[in-house]
């Protein structure tokens, strides 16, 4: 896999902001700043550590969340000194974010700029806030821009770069045309859905992509629920297959497969399972049961 | 793709047109004020930005010229008028290097950031060596860096997961021959037939040189329909280069990869596009001989793909 981007020096971009902002608590006497400041540098040196070249994103809360939140106790604490970050604002929107944050941190903006009115005199507050509002469009301009592409390609991109791992949103078309070409051929193929706990989705992830024939794409539809598509040369060799990968995985929690021709509908297979009690079914059986 | 491009641009174009307009209204206020000898300066600057309005507006892709232009103007006027302002020059110091980064890519803005360090410092410092003031500047610049590093890595990101080509909807070279081994696994495996057909896009190259890009994207645009029309949903085609294809035809024997190309001819036959004339394609089919290893075939189709792209 080549790329261009060089984790290296983002890695030590990460620790030397860390760094530069924990000699900055180190130099303020004010407590509550000090442990502001501690804070942004740890959450920025665990991030260096952490870094990992994946679409892997938290599920509920975003993070850049956290910086906007950071970047507003700062200037509402002590806008006296930290006054030099009031800009950082036109930055921060660049990030890929959702719609109702990139609202917030404008809002948040504000309540940041406002108070500033008794320290900078009207004429340079005015000044500062029209400067502010051009720089934070420049910013979305640039975002936009990111967020296009982003919609556009996250849909059908891989979910681990050089791992055949695919967002489920492009499941219910390859489940088609994997159909259509299974029956002309005469070869057995099957859905599996796997359900998993949500700390060990990833690591289960790329075991399923190991453990399958490089034909077999994964996908991981959510948080808990990982999905392949098994093709085997008959109904017994699916069984013995199946049963395989279901030891070597060591998944405790529901598991279920469905041929292809007994399909009827993705949903219907996700609200089964959901229902399903742990252990490995295939729908056939349970419709004998 | 490019209607996306060129949005884009429109976006810069009227933000340069809104900070033209900032100027022109300054030079005016500073007329109304009678300061006339601080008035050139904003006025000159407008003209500056009136260039890099144009710039950005005529261009598809974003200038990089007219976000220098817009940098100077940005520059001029921090360093001109920022001493004469009494207020706080730690706001002020934050403004240079936040414009930078978000006008110039991430290595250019650094590495001017951080060579113009001491040039704000003593403007805005009397000459003095405030370190407080150093500090904050070199950090907002570092952790501001972050941003423009996650776009990067963002794009990076996309560019290493998606499977398709920038230009056209075929498969990527890495994801194609992902795909080439994993479709010669399952036909080892499940004992089918496997067949690829190469082709060479001889006229895109010229295309492009003579034409421009539009003439080249309207090739490669027509080329991807004329095969979508002739190949079933599980075929993949492939751009192993900039003018050369591979169309892989799983369990496909011989003879089915024969009518694959025999129509692919005639719907080519068809195509005709306004600058670049009837289509032309040269193309080969290749099947895996028996026995044969799959790094020996994938170097097989390499090498034919290089002979049909040599004439």
């Amino acid at each position: 896999m080549q790329t261009k981007y060089k984790v290296g020096l983002l890695r030590g971009n990460l620790l030397l902001a860390a760094l530069l902002l924990a000699t900055l608590a180190l130099a303020t006497t004010a407590l509550t700043e000090a442990l502001l400041l501690w804070l942004a540098a740890t959450w920025l040196a665990i991030t260096a550590l952490l870094l990992a070249f994946n679409h892997r994103r938290p599920a509920t809360v975003p993070w850049q969340l956290l910086p906007g939140l950071l970047l507003a106790a700062l200037l509402w604490l002590e806008p006296g000194q930290h006054i030099t970050w009031l800009w950082a604002w036109a930055v921060l929107v660049m990030l890929p974010q959702p719609r109702w944050l990139l609202l917030l941190e404008a809002l948040l903006a504000v309540t940041t700029w406002w108070p500033l009115r008794d320290l900078l005199g009207l004429e340079q507050w005015a000044l500062t806030g029209l400067l502010l509002a051009a720089l934070m469009l420049l910013g979305l301009s640039r975002a936009l821009d990111l967020r296009a592409l982003r919609q556009q390609t996250l849909q059908r991109a891989r979910l681990v770069p050089g791992l055949p791992l695919w967002p489920g949103t492009r499941l219910s078309r390859d489940l088609a045309v994997e159909r259509a070409r299974s029956h002309r051929q005469g070869v057995h193929a099957e859905l599996l859905l796997l359900h998993t706990p949500r700390h060990r989705c990833w690591t289960l992830a790329h075991r399923l992509c190991r453990l399958t024939h490089r034909f077999e794409p994964c996908y991981r539809l959510d948080a808990t629920t990982l999905a392949v598509i098994l093709t085997s040369r008959g109904r017994r060799e699916a069984e013995a297959r199946r049963q395989a990968l279901w030891h070597h995985l060591e998944i405790r929690g529901p598991g279920r497969a469905t041929a292809l021709p007994d399909l009827v509908s993705l949903d219907n297979e996700r609200q089964a399972l959901a229902r399903q009690a742990a252990g490995l079914q295939t729908s056939g059986e349970a419709v004998d049961a | 793709m490019p209607e996306r491009r060129i949005r884009f641009s429109r976006g810069f174009a009227a933000w340069y047109a809104g900070g033209a307009l900032l100027l022109l209204g300054m030079a005016l206020w500073l007329y109304l004020m009678g300061d006339y000898s601080r008035i050139p300066l904003p006025a000159a600057l407008f003209l500056l930005m009136l260039v890099a309005t144009l710039l950005s507006a005529t261009r598809e892709e974003p200038s990089r010229l007219a976000a220098y232009l817009a940098l100077i103007c940005g520059y001029l006027l921090i360093a001109v008028e920022l001493p004469l302002q009494s207020g706080l020059p730690a706001l002020w110091v934050g403004l240079p290097p936040v414009l930078t980064l978000l006008l110039l890519p991430l290595g250019p803005a650094m590495l001017l950031n951080l060579a113009l360090t001491p040039v704000w410092l003593s403007l805005l410092g009397n000459g003095e060596l405030d370190r407080p003031m150093l500090l904050s500047y070199l950090t907002l610049v570092i952790v501001a860096a972050l941003v423009p590093w996650e776009q990067v890595r963002q794009h990076a990101l996309l560019r290493a997961t998606d499977p398709r080509d920038p230009e056209c909807p075929a498969v990527e070279r890495d994801t194609l021959h992902e795909r080439l081994l994993s479709e010669a696994e399952r036909a080892s495996l499940l004992e089918q037939p496997l067949a690829v057909l190469l082709v060479h896009l001889p006229q895109l190259e010229m295309a492009g040189e003579q034409f421009g890009a539009q003439a080249r994207q309207a090739l490669l645009n027509g080329f991807c329909q004329a095969v979508d029309r002739c190949c079933r949903e599980h075929d993949i085609l492939g751009r192993e280069g900039p003018g050369d294809f591979w169309l892989v035809l799983p369990d496909t024997t011989e003879s089915g990869a024969l009518l694959v190309q025999q129509r692919l001819d005639q719907v080519v036959a068809q195509t005709t596009l306004v600058e670049t004339g009837q289509m032309q394609v040269r193309r080969r089919l290749c099947r895996p001989r028996l026995g044969e290893s799959w790094q020996r075939f994938e170097q097989r189709l390499q090498a034919v793909s290089q002979s049909l792209a040599d004439g």
